[in-house]
């Protein structure tokens, strides 16, 4: 990057180019597949024509998913969880963050807590411990099951510490001396120099919170009360699974009617299209983010 | 040190929390039941009921309805003076199981539930959590019921009598028949060919061949790339029906892949290991070579074959009798002049052979917390006998009606299990058949499922054009028409296999196992490794890492 002139220089980035651009594509393409499945006849999508762009253009699909209450219900489910975690999230792991980057003289059990964190985050109790827990606390079936259990995601207090860290002592200093507390350093000079680290968190929280199905399956005991991935992953059947386990002749027959590819791929599409919305607003902070944390001072 | 301190605390936490869990299971299955209980539904309280359900992912509810209240909910509830609540729903396989594990872990049984393996209902038998239905399976189910378990010579309840006292209500698997070789006869007629020119209905297995060769030599659509059979990848599967598997050709060779059971010596065998697989694999071989099976075979997934016969490059696929209903309807849908006809592929004496179901793989059981088993027996009598034989209740019910005419899951019942006798596909067929013929009439055949099959063909016959009717000709008076043709002229010949419950050693290589057969098969069958070298060294190797020693165990679990 340095030096452009040279011949080598210039092979060399044509190269790394090429990869990134083959890269991009290996992500891109499966996305776009699905997007013209969704847009396709469902005849043309079981006889495996559609490629990138749709055949038999139609919008049936969509018109299908806008009548399917679960759908919207489960959505609906998802948005106010997200928002939820995001909140929790940012509460719990902005003054944690700030907390534990004080000297032991500040902050006497520091360690203590530190290494409790890292033990947290490298073990924990498995899915049975867990679920009883959850269940004992009388949170099955509510939508706290879903969001408490990962209330305060380690990493992201790791990576605001470390963030926090990178900040000149001297702009706390001059707060300080101007008669600032310490929740005051935090809301108004530290906070507000973190921005890009937040926005890197708030965007771990929401892609990971909007993404997961696995605690929908496990804490949520009613279908109706399923989050969208959950719901969607429902949705997603493998016929051949069932032959194999010897599914009754009527049972196969519903099943197969929902397998139309078109109409789960539109689901997916929908699904993600709120993700789609957010991250241009989180992008821009989000490679700083991540760097700016990695060098300590 | 610091370290290893922190392992040993976190061994402890884990067995402390085991042991937790372990005595949260045992605590609550010591119910004294000393004072009289109250049994007869208009004499008692309103009794809440808790189920696990299993659910899918297209119930085809009308709006409105879910699992908890839906017209079959409401009855059970008005008709038995019980209020049902879900414990858990989940999907049936993983999902379910895992929402079952989780509710044996958190020591909260549901009153009933439905658990799908024979290990399971053994472990909760042995952890005393389940009721004994002895006393109120003898006392309130109807003669009906007790006829069709009959049915199965004593095989369903069998399987869930431990110590003598039935444990569970049984789920009942009638036999699935032959896998068969359906044809595109639109294909054959128009490149002038003749299928089963003895008209018995029976193809051996150069016939089957050759019709694929001349299929893809004449390839009447016009076709890309034309495709003899296409197989999945795993080749072979434990249902003797198995769709998209080589068990057509196998069964005809008298090998049963995947499945127990005794051979002329009486010696238990694995299916899968014998010479007649061998010979199968051999078969296939030399259809792959010659280009007659796929030869992408082992990459094309499910959907990939299905589109292989929507795009009329392939007219030839072997299956159960039910798939014209959700598979071949694909064909249908794009190409409404596609016709199909089932052939059975016979053996060297010109038999069919094939092999019994496991009669029960299904249960239902009772919390041993519940103070009301007899209610399960109740449900069993109103869904499985009332609702089939008493005209009236869906009468007082129209809504019950119109869920069984509009198909909606049966998963939306309170017990999604089958209790039907042995037969139940054939006699079911005999009335749909003689009322088609114009020999009985509409009101004589005995389900709902089957009356509206009857209206479907029906429509189609008149010419409807309409999917459903097709796939209810193909299906019905194709495929059950086949399986009812081999029973009358006694051409099946069956086998009745062993179906083991899970032993130590497969618990810990039975998955290995499984896997290192069905990479084996492919192999051979795609010359990547040699017929003779390859079968010799998997059956040895599937000796050596546990198949013998399973072999041991399963003996001795039918010595007892």
């Amino acid at each position: 990057m340095i030096d452009n002139k040279g011949t080598s220089a210039r092979i060399r980035n044509a190269i790394i180019h090429l990869i990134v651009i083959i890269l991009g594509l290996i992500c891109l393409l499966p996305l776009i597949n699905i997007v013209a499945i969704s847009f396709s006849g469902s005849a043309a999508v079981t006889a495996n024509k559609v490629g990138l762009l749709p055949v038999d253009f139609t919008t049936l699909a969509y018109s299908r998913i806008v009548s399917d209450s679960q759908f919207w219900r489960s959505f609906g489910i998802s948005v106010i969880r997200v928002v939820l975690t995001l909140a929790l999230n940012l509460v719990l792991v902005i003054p944690m963050s700030y907390a534990m980057t004080r000297k032991t003289s500040e902050f006497r059990f520091r360690n203590v807590y530190m290494n409790l964190l890292i033990f947290a985050m490298l073990f924990n109790g498995g899915m049975i411990p867990t679920y009883i827990v959850v269940k004992n606390l009388g949170l099955l079936n509510t939508i706290w099951a879903l969001i408490l259990p990962g209330a305060v995601p380690i990493f992201s207090v790791i990576l605001m510490m470390n963030f926090f860290k990178g900040i000149p002592r001297a702009l706390e200093e001059a707060a300080i001396v101007d008669g600032a507390n310490p929740l005051q350093v935090l809301l108004h000079v530290m906070v507000p120099c973190a921005k890009p680290s937040i926005a890197t968190i708030s965007l771990f929280s929401v892609v990971g919170s909007w993404n997961d199905f696995f605690s929908g399956l496990i804490y949520m005991q009613k279908v109706k009360d399923y989050p969208i991935m959950t719901y969607i992953q429902s949705l997603s059947i493998d016929l051949q699974e069932l032959v194999n386990n010897a599914a009754s002749s009527s049972a196969l027959e519903n099943i197969s009617e929902l397998s139309n590819r078109n109409l789960n791929a539109a689901k997916i599409v929908v699904a993600v299209i709120p993700l789609l919305l957010i991250y241009p607003f989180l992008q821009k902070y989000l490679i700083s983010g991540m760097t700016m944390g990695a060098v300590k001072e | 040190m610091y370290k290893r301190n922190m392992y040993k605390a976190a061994a402890l936490t884990l067995v402390g929390i085991m042991t937790l869990s372990f005595w949260g299971c045992g605590s609550g299955s010591t119910s004294d039941s000393s004072t009289e209980i109250v049994t007869d539904p208009a004499e008692r309280g309103t009794v809440t009921v808790t189920l696990g359900r299993q659910t899918t992912a297209n119930p085809k509810f009308p709006s409105g309805d879910s699992y908890e209240d839906n017209a079959y909910i409401r009855m059970t509830e008005e008709k038995l003076n019980i209020d049902i609540q879900d414990e858990f729903e989940a999907e049936s396989g993983d999902d379910y199981n895992r929402q079952v594990s989780l509710a044996l872990s958190a020591g909260s049984l549901p009153s009933m539930m439905k658990v799908a393996s024979k290990d399971e209902l053994t472990e909760l038998y042995e952890n005393e959590l389940i009721a004994d239905l002895t006393d109120v399976y003898d006392q309130y189910a109807s003669d009906y019921i007790k006829g069709i378990y009959d049915s199965f010579d004593g095989r369903a309840l069998a399987n869930v009598t431990y110590d003598g006292k039935i444990m569970a209500i049984p789920a009942t698997a009638s036999d699935a028949g032959t896998s068969m070789c359906w044809v595109r006869s639109d294909w054959v007629e128009s490149l002038g060919l003749t299928v089963d020119e003895d008209g018995d209905r029976c193809l051996t297995m150069d016939e089957v061949k050759d019709l694929a060769r001349a299929f893809i030599d004449g390839n009447p659509e016009q076709a890309d790339h034309p495709v003899g059979i296409a197989f999945n990848a795993n080749l072979t599967s434990s249902s003797s029906d198995g769709t998209n598997t080589i068990n057509a050709i196998a069964y005809a060779l008298g090998a049963y892949p995947k499945l127990w059971y005794k051979d002329e010596a009486g010696n238990l065998t694995y299916g899968s290991v014998t010479p007649e697989m061998k010979e199968a694999l051999s078969v296939i071989k030399s259809w792959y070579d010659e280009g007659v099976v796929d030869n992408q075979l082992g990459t094309r997934t499910w959907d990939d074959i299905t589109s292989l016969l929507t795009n009329g490059q392939c007219g030839i696929i072997f299956g159960s009798w039910h798939i014209p209903d959700w598979l071949l309807n694909n064909v249908y849908t794009l190409n409404n002049k596609a016709v199909f006809t089932p052939y059975a592929v016979v053996s060297e004496e010109g038999k069919v052979n094939c092999t019994h179901a496991n009669a029960t793989g299904e249960f239902i059981v009772v919390s041993a917390d519940f103070d009301h088993p007899e209610i399960a027996i109740q449900i069993l009598n109103l869904f499985y006998d009332d609702m089939v034989n008493d005209s009236a209740l869906l009468e007082e019910y129209p809504d019950v009606a119109s869920y069984l005419n509009e198909g909606v899951d049966g998963t939306a019942r309170p017990f999604n299990i089958e209790v039907k006798s042995n037969t139940y596909l054939l006699d079911e067929y005999a009335c749909l058949k003689a009322a088609l013929a114009g020999e009985g009439t509409k009101e004589e055949i005995p389900t709902a499922e089957e009356r509206s099959n009857y209206d479907s063909i029906k429509a189609y016959q008149e010419g409807s054009g309409d999917v459903t009717g097709w796939c209810k000709i193909h299906s019905r008076t194709k495929g059950v028409d086949l399986l009812a043709y081999l029973t009358e002229n006694d051409l099946y010949n069956w086998i009745t296999p062993v179906y083991p419950e899970t032993t130590d050693t497969m618990n810990t290589s039975w998955a290995n196992l499984q896997t290192l057969e069905e990479e084996n098969f492919i192999k051979i069958v795609t010359g990547a490794i040699d017929l003779d070298e390859g079968f010799d060294s998997f059956v040895s190797g599937w000796k050596a890492q546990g198949g013998e020693t399973i072999t041991g165990e399963i003996e001795a679990q039918l010595e007892q």
